[in-house]
């Protein structure tokens, strides 16, 4: 029998769709009953969406920037040796 | 705007870098670049991570000519930077270790009773969503401490796996991890995430 540990052993497998047809129901039917895992999965997907939407580990804009003038610069060279070679 | 999920946005950008048009290169670093640090995160620290992406977008210049779009823009970029990141690895002959036996947090498990029965269930739901992330600051900046204090290849998961909404298969690739590791990455980083705001909501701290 699954118990709510091990329920949320498999939590993620669970929200993204991983788990076998099997598992999957042996999930759905202890949800059925357990109110504190419903909590527990409602929870985690909320997290998980959170995460989506946030925006983190974006690289400052003067990182950005620092790459912008490598290019700028990589493409002038690059133009040069073409209109060299012609 | 996400050109992934238009296919023609990213037909046109790509010939625009083609023909080498600067500001095709200046959206296209924007859009990018995130995703791409992700990556180099998982094999290196936050400096030479920097580096690493900066230089591949040197080498992307002449490299998009031979572009064939048979993988997505993104998942092209990730893997040039995935093989710079080994390269450079192998060349300083540092590993990258990751332990994958336990699939739950111990501040999570010691939650359970002997039974595997709640002794301390989740009290609330959480009423935070991703459409009020945007203007909860607070909470905004309290995903940014811990997203940063995970470990880099919990982190680079999760990042490529939900904010870059990358495809398994893509992540096992750029990563080198198995597909059953991925899935220990995963669940561990969102236990974490899910534990932070689950504080933060009772507490109001970070
Ligand atoms: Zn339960």
């Amino acid at each position: 029998m699954l118990m709510c540990r091990g329920l949320a052993e498999i939590a993620s497998d669970y929200i993204d769709g991983e788990l076998s047809g099997r598992q999957n129901l042996t999930v759905k039917m202890h949800l059925m009953m357990c109110k504190d895992c419903r909590t527990f999965i409602g929870n985690l997907r909320a997290s998980s969406s959170l995460l989506s939407a946030h925006s983190a580990g974006r690289p400052d804009e003067e990182f950005l920037r620092q790459i912008d003038e490598r290019v700028t610069e990589a493409l002038k060279n690059r133009a040069t040796k073409d209109s060299e070679s012609d | 705007m996400d050109t992934a999920a238009r296919p023609e946005l990213e037909t046109s950008l790509i010939d625009d870098l083609k023909r080498g048009d600067a500001t095709a290169y200046h959206r296209a670093v924007r859009e990018y670049s995130p995703g791409m640090l992700a990556v180099a995160r998982f094999y290196l620290d936050h400096s030479s991570a920097e580096e690493v992406v900066q230089d591949c977008w040197v080498t992307v210049i002449d490299a998009i000519q031979k572009f064939e779009g048979r993988s997505g823009l993104k998942t092209w970029l990730h893997r040039i930077v995935a093989n710079r990141c080994k390269n450079k690895l192998r060349s300083s002959n540092r590993e990258v270790a990751t332990d994958f036996s336990e699939s739950l947090e111990p501040e999570l498990a010691d939650r359970f009773n002997a039974k595997g029965r709640w002794d301390l269930p989740p009290k609330l739901q959480f009423h935070e969503s991703a459409d009020n992330l945007v203007e909860n600051g607070a909470l905004s900046d309290c995903l940014d401490k811990h997203l940063s204090a995970l470990p880099e290849t919990q982190r680079s998961a999760l990042m490529l796996y939900e904010a870059h909404q990358h495809k398994s298969d893509d992540v096992c690739n750029i990563l080198d991890v198995s597909a059953s590791n991925l899935r220990v990455l995963l669940h561990r980083a969102r236990q974490k995430i899910f534990l932070m705001v689950e504080t933060f909501q009772e507490t109001g701290e970070c």
